[in-house]
């Protein structure tokens, strides 16, 4: 027995002998580090590509020609300005003249003209983003001055050039080799932001630094240290014991969490303004809620302030109207269909649906009044408010069937048009309005099918594609009117609430502030003491 | 026994072979669609134009027969093709997490022998009384202990209110000990029972009898005799614990942050990244047979009657 356990302690310290250790990571990072967590690797950094890039990650490598602030203004960023022909085809980029790569690249028209062709040249990887198909190869004027000329006067490209992708900088340095395309791959990640990507090692962390030749004010932190922690339990255990110094954005842990650190007076808690709008699509084509009268009866019925202090424990805000009426184009002054279970009910009567039978239920001409309400089955917040929709409904008499389903199943009934009632969220800034909007023309996510009962789809549609490409200020303005108060008047949408970002830290961080989107996470503010 | 290892080798191969085909035909039935999750993921709005456009890049819009063998051909050339969410070879990102896992399972192996033999060899010996009514009764709790659960429970209490040990990740190896417990607390509370039960078994043999007959010492006895022949089932049951230790990995490395294959499979599964789930499950396959195979052959060489009866007749 001793022989045994001799032999044991020997394969034990061999093994801890043998066992990789990392510089990084867990055995203490050194000081002027922040620490923050992701649920995955930042991915290749490409900045004219999609998923495994994080969009977070990429905007603090790469920047755009100008940037999206808050309340949807458009601010000069890589360009400090700009001017627009009258005809709004051609825009002319006045670029700062104090820009250069992390490498030590110059910032000029040249690699405007480069970056923009690599993205045209794989335009059908980004066929979502109308501007793609509108612009024309950049024109370089002189060394920092760039033309884009546009196929038509489309008037979103600003907010689209503001966009995290697939339109910011890399250095022509950082191109493939043989004059390949970024699509194909890059040579090393070197864009002009406040960051520079260091090192990473898969599955384990990502290693940021300071970009000391950063144009605009440098990152209060030498290193920031991006941890990959997928479960967001285990990102709370990381959090209390010392492991990461923050916790910001959106599910990066559970509400109830997020409660608990607010009581304690260890931490703070932040909730940023509100992002995009958490809503549920009705189906106008399809079962009961092809019937207007239904749909508002919908909008009375549910209780959203309920909704908010039960599953949200007060961290959202409530929403009445698709759009926040802080976005461009949405401070419409539209009614607010408020809580009135006895108009909702009296709603029904009015349209035949009447409680006969002890159920409760209500019924027109021996069909009961059934809908469906479909959502994502791991989503534990889509759960909690299905629940409490359906105890709400069943009050005025509606008997709500709730389909909980994993990710490919709920976004392909969005899609088809599968369902009577979906979870269907805005995309928030700076896609809200015109991204979004634009995307309502084709079935993609809930929307299309949800407005295809509409009696002026048609005209609703044509009225979109105006939009995105008119020059008059005014007629834009109206415009956006009349179809936003189109899709309020015939409740095609119940917005629930207006979705927010949370951030927690320790006393010894400062400076932790919210970004004008929720991809903007700004690091370079903080600041750890 | 050369032969004998040859021919379960060989049988790898058709074994294998239909593996690939069951995992291919499985996730390729189901309602799983991986244009739509790429643009879930990229936050590309799905429209039927974008989702061509994934299905042509992915190369899903080709019938499922071409697939599979387009897939096969470069399968046997070791290509087990790109991940449809990295785009990066699958093959070189599940050997890259590899080591990992097989480090975490190794050193949860070592807790299970460790721990499990002497545990064992104690309760049979003190029968029916403390020793063994507190082993029986580890053992109940631990099998029906779940290892994700076990994981945060540790982690309260030695990582939040001691302070002892590092929540999460790896790196030194401090940070292998509460993964590797929580993975092989329900292996080791098997092995205990089955050390304890083998025991009692060859404490009843004859040959055990006879030797205390002819005045062998009882250290003797129990060290030599009894024990030694209740090693053979607990070296069965290794491969068994192998199979077990590499399907927890993959709960208890989310919970640690383990960056093992199995934390990675299972973002492969929530993002239906085919390649890479195809590859792993053949993968381990493969380990699961060639670890069951390996004990096979070290029982053979522990056991005479293996190796003379049985195993001269393969």
């Amino acid at each position: 027995m001793r022989r045994y356990f001799k032999l044991m302690s020997a394969f034990i310290l061999a093994l801890a002998l043998i066992c990789p250790l990392s510089d990084l990571g867990q055995a203490g990072t050194p000081s002027g580090t922040l620490v923050y967590s992701h649920t995955s690797n930042v991915g290749p950094l490409n900045p004219h590509l999609y998923s495994p890039n994080q969009m977070f990650a990429q905007t603090m490598v790469y920047e755009p020609l100008v940037r999206y602030a808050e309340g949807g203004r458009i601010i000069p960023w890589l360009a400090e300005k700009w001017d627009k022909s009258a005809d709004g085809r051609e825009y002319t980029f006045f670029l700062r003249k104090d820009v250069v790569f992390s490498d030590g690249t110059p910032f000029d028209a040249e690699a405007v003209k480069k970056n923009v062709e690599t993205v045209l040249s794989n335009a059908k990887k980004h066929s979502w983003l109308e501007m793609i198909a509108q612009i024309q190869p950049a024109q370089v004027v002189d060394a920092h001055t760039v033309k884009l000329v546009l196929k038509d006067p489309y008037y979103p490209l600003l907010q689209d050039l503001a966009l995290v992708r697939p339109l910011r900088f890399l250095s022509p340095t950082g191109f493939p080799e043989g004059g390949k395309s970024t699509a194909e791959g890059l040579k090393a990640p070197i864009g002009t932001g406040p960051w520079v990507l260091r090192e990473t090692k898969l599955g384990e962390y990502d290693l940021f630094v300071r970009n000391e030749k950063y144009w605009g004010a440098k990152p209060a932190m030498e290193r920031l240290l991006i941890k990959v922690i997928p479960d967001p339990n285990s990102r709370a255990v990381a959090f209390e014991t010392g492991e990461i110094d923050l916790i910001y954005g959106d599910g990066q842990i559970n509400l109830d969490t997020f409660g608990r650190y607010s009581k304690d007076k260890r931490y703070q808690t932040k909730i940023s303004p509100p992002l995009s709008t958490r809503c549920v699509a009705m189906n106008t084509k399809k079962g009961a809620t092809k019937e207007l009268p239904v749909r508002k009866a919908i909008l009375h019925a549910v209780d959203k302030d309920s909704i908010i202090k039960g599953v949200f424990l007060g961290t959202e805000l409530r929403a009445d109207t698709l759009f926040p009426p802080t976005l461009p184009y949405c401070d419409l002054g539209l009614n607010p269909d408020g809580f009135d279970p006895a108009k909702a009910a009296k709603l029904l009567d009015e349209a035949g649906w009447k409680k006969t039978g002890t159920s409760g239920v209500r019924s027109r001409d021996g069909q009961t009044l059934t809908v469906d309400l479909c959502f994502l089955g791991k989503n534990a917040v889509h759960k909690s408010i299905a629940e409490v929709i359906q105890a709400q409904l069943m009050k005025v008499g509606m008997d709500v069937q709730l389909i909980g389903e994993e990710d490919d199943s709920f976004y392909k009934r969005q899609h088809m048009g599968e369902f009577d009632l979906i979870f269907n969220d805005t995309w928030g800034p700076p896609y809200d309005p015109h991204s979004f909007v634009g995307s309502w023309r084709v079935p993609s996510h809930a929307d299309f099918q949800a407005q295809s009962g509409l009696p002026n789809k048609a005209k609703i549609d044509e009225r979109i594609s105006q939009v995105l490409v008119s020059v008059d200020e005014k007629a834009r303005q109206d415009m956006y009117r009349e179809i936003l108060t189109s899709i309020h008047d015939q409740a095609v949408y119940l917005p629930l609430s207006y979705t927010t970002g949370l951030a927690v830290h320790g006393p010894n961080l400062e400076n932790v502030g919210f970004g004008a989107t929720e991809y903007e996470i700004p690091f370079e503010a903080m600041k750890k003491k | 026994m050369i032969r004998f290892i040859l021919n379960r080798l060989l049988l790898l191969i058709p074994l294998l072979l239909v593996v690939s085909v069951l995992v291919f035909l499985l996730l390729r039935l189901g309602e799983n669609d991986p244009a739509m999750s790429y643009l879930r993921l990229s936050r590309i709005p799905p429209s039927e134009q974008a989702l061509a456009e994934v299905r042509e890049q992915l190369g899903l819009n080709r019938p499922l027969v071409v697939q599979y063998f387009d897939w096969l051909g470069r399968a046997l050339r070791m290509d087990f093709g790109l991940s449809y969410v990295t785009g990066a070879p699958v093959l070189d990102r599940l050997l890259y997490y590899l080591p990992n896992t097989l480090y975490l399972a190794g050193v949860s192996m070592l807790i299970t022998l460790g721990l499990g033999l002497p545990l064992g060899v104690w309760s049979a010996l003190r029968k029916d009384r403390w020793p063994d009514h507190f082993s029986r009764g580890l053992a109940f709790i631990g099998v029906s202990t779940p290892s994700f659960w076990l994981g945060f429970m540790l982690v309260f209490l030695f990582s939040i209110k001691l302070g002892w040990l590092p929540p999460l990740g790896m790196g030194s190896p401090l940070h292998v000990i509460m993964p590797a417990f929580s993975l092989s607390l329900m292996s080791l509370c098997i092995n205990t029972r089955l050390i304890r039960t083998s025991m009692l078994e060859q404490m009843n043999a004859r040959s055990v009898l006879y030797a205390r007959i002819r005045g062998v010492l009882e250290k003797w006895v129990i060290g030599r005799h009894v024990l030694r022949n209740s090693l053979i089932p607990v070296v069965t049951a290794i491969g068994m614990h192998m199979g077990e230790l590499l399907g927890g990995a993959v709960v208890v490395e989310n919970v640690f942050a383990w960056p093992g294959v199995g934390r990675y499979a299972v973002s492969a599964i929530y993002n239906r990244d085919f390649p890479v789930m195809q590859c792993f499950l053949l993968m381990m396959t493969a380990l699961f047979v060639v670890s069951n195979l390996l004990v096979d052959v070290l029982c053979a060489w522990l056991d005479p009657r293996l190796r003379y009866g049985k195993g001269a007749e393969l």
